[in-house]
């Protein structure tokens, strides 16, 4: 696969992480690039060109959502946060700002590189145009605006293809309320979070085949949702 | 005592005065006067027993005057003929202020010691978390450091099973101890107010869903059911709190029953209030228990040390009071035992309706 051999830049001010962080990496064949500061961070993103960034919110000298931000000015590469559990709003502005997920410390590094892979291999996905999602027996064409469940044909509204299709666009990785009430209804519901709750419901029943507990609709409690496909759980 | 309004004491010592003078009139025919300042002696003592010092000099003096007035000839007039009155009138004053200045000085020692019950109480508290911080902290502190020192020192002549077993166990315990910080933590910002509540329209069995998923390594030896209705309403709260609180709630009755028992987290609506609970089916607690689950450090009578901090249930309570509701145990008929709490119910607004051709 193309993951391999990415390019992976670290911007965190603890050098014992970096440490961990950089030996698990290039155990897994990443090339690493690292960066202790967010003024150094912005400017290794711009030389080295990362596949792939890793920004820690808590950095001395600017909030890791600026690095995000002077990231996005330029480029769409996959960015990952990551927070401390008192750091909720922090985390949720950074994924405002442009993250695309996070980790939260204390983390195993199972946890970090299952996030990594799913955010480089959506950076692949966007690339290649792929637009069937198989979510176990349920099969959606986002193009055709089709869905079926063992071959048999499911109703999705207007609104549900959107909502899937909004969370397939980061697919294995996290949207928050707000980017998809924006997408969805308009940037003046971005504070419905009930449409969400509604619909994220009806999605469920529908296409999980136990909606109490979602393996495809995930809840990313306080944040968001994340969509699981088939190929992100193997 | 102290919390009784001052003019209360004042007309109680105008009334005694009142009242000892028309006692005094009924007793004069067959009474020497001395006697009838014995009356008012007496009304000068109980008020000062019973109300502050300014209450008490009043009462003296009101007496002195209805005596005087009243009693002592020339009867009518506040003149005095026989001295020796006066003396009498100073044996009342210093009655009056003797026993106020002995009542003032007992009540500021009872609020001292009231004072020191409390600060004696909060030393406890305090001391009960050192101790249950330093045990429950060192004991995967020590685990910790021994693995990793048999890894960094030597690790290449164990053998390679040995090796993956003490990473294991170093990763296990100090997954165990970040999460017994984060829960300290927590109860401290909780008790502090440090916790901005940011509410927001959630639904209990998303949060049931995620608590479930996040948990399921530790919930794996259990049956876990789950029984939430389709049509329980959302609730406004903050979610990540609330995730919080059944997730303690959760990882609580798994810890204590044992595995291959059912666990069922259950929503129900009451009224305006939706209920949450967390039913077992384990041996169940004792009544003494049942009352204090919910307190902080509080551990089962049949619990040994080293089982968690015991703040899981304290931080659900804290977490559910925020929430304006509340949280208690109750034990099942069928045995075990069931936690629960509570969420005010408000009625969410429908989404715009989407013209559906089902």
């Amino acid at each position: 696969m193309t993951e391999a051999r990415a390019t992976i830049l670290i911007v965190e001010d603890e050098s014992e992480i970096r440490q961990f962080l950089r030996s698990s990496l290039g155990a897994e064949g990443y090339k690493v690039v690292e960066s202790g500061t967010a003024r150094r961070g912005s400017i290794d993103a711009a030389t080295h060109k990362p596949d792939l960034a890793i920004v820690d919110l808590g950095l001395p000298d600017f909030d890791g959502v600026a690095v995000i931000r002077r990231i996005r000015e330029w480029s769409p590469m996959p960015i990952l946060v990551l927070s401390a559990r008192a750091q909720e709003r922090a985390k949720i502005d950074a994924l405002d700002a442009g993250a695309d997920d996070y980790v939260t410390k204390p983390f195993g590094i199972g946890e970090l590189l299952a996030r990594v892979r799913a955010a480089l291999r959506h950076a692949v996905r966007i690339a290649s145009g792929k637009n069937l999602l198989t979510l176990e027996d349920a099969i959606i064409d986002l193009e055709a605006r089709k869905a079926t469940r063992g071959g048999k044909e499911v109703h999705l509204t207007p609104i549900e293809f959107r909502i899937i299709a909004c969370l397939a666009k980061h697919l294995g990785m996290v949207v928050t309320h707000r980017q998809l009430l924006g997408e969805v209804w308009g940037p003046t519901h971005v504070a419905d979070t009930h449409y969400l709750r509604i619909y994220l419901k009806q999605l469920r029943d529908k296409l999980e085949i136990d909606p109490v507990r979602p393996r495809h609709f995930v809840t990313e409690t306080g944040v968001g949702y994340r969509l699981v496909s088939d190929d992100e759980t193997q | 005592m102290n919390t009784v309004r001052p003019w209360i004491g004042y007309a109680c010592a105008a009334g005694a005065a009142l009242f000892c003078t028309f006692i005094g009139l009924a007793m004069v025919p067959r009474f020497d006067i001395v006697n009838i300042a014995m009356i008012y002696l007496l009304a000068v003592v109980v008020i000062a027993l019973c109300f502050s010092r300014g209450a008490a000099i009043l009462s003296s003096v009101l007496c002195v005057a209805a005596f005087d007035f009243m009693f002592v000839p020339p009867q009518g007039t506040f003149t005095v003929d026989d001295v020796q009155y006066l003396l009498t009138f100073a044996i009342m004053l210093a009655v009056a202020l003797v026993i106020s200045g002995l009542m003032e000085s007992g009540r500021r020692q009872a609020e001292a010691r009231a004072a020191l019950a409390l600060e004696a109480e909060t030393e406890r508290i305090r001391s009960t978390l050192l101790a249950s911080i330093s045990h429950d902290l060192r004991t995967p502190l020590a685990v910790m450091t021994g693995a990793s020192s048999s890894l960094a020192e030597g690790g290449e002549r164990l053998p390679p099973a040995d090796r993956a077993a003490l990473a294991q166990s170093i990763y296990g315990q100090a997954r165990d101890m970040s999460e017994q910080v984060a829960k300290i933590l927590q109860m401290t910002r909780l008790e502090t107010g440090a916790i901005a509540v940011e509410r927001d329209w959630a639904a209990i069995s998303e949060i049931a869903g995620s608590v479930l998923a996040r948990l399921s390594e530790r919930l794996a030896g259990h049956h876990m059911m789950v029984d939430i209705p389709a049509d329980l309403p959302l609730v406004r709260v903050d979610a990540t709190l609330v995730d919080q609180a059944l997730a303690n709630l959760v990882e609580n009755a798994a810890r204590h029953t044992p595995s291959g028992t059912v666990v069922r987290v259950r929503g129900q609506r009451k009224g305006n209030e939706l209920v949450v609970s967390v039913e077992d089916f384990g041996p169940g607690i004792d009544d003494r228990d049942i009352e204090r689950v919910f307190d902080k450090f509080h551990r089962g009578a049949s619990e040994g040390a080293g089982r968690g901090v015991g703040l899981g249930l304290a931080i659900c309570r804290a977490i559910v009071r925020l929430h304006q509701g509340k949280a208690w145990a109750e034990r099942l008929p069928a045995g075990g035992t069931a936690f629960r709490f509570t969420l005010p119910v408000e009625e969410a607004p429908r989404p715009p309706s989407e013209a559906e051709s089902a």
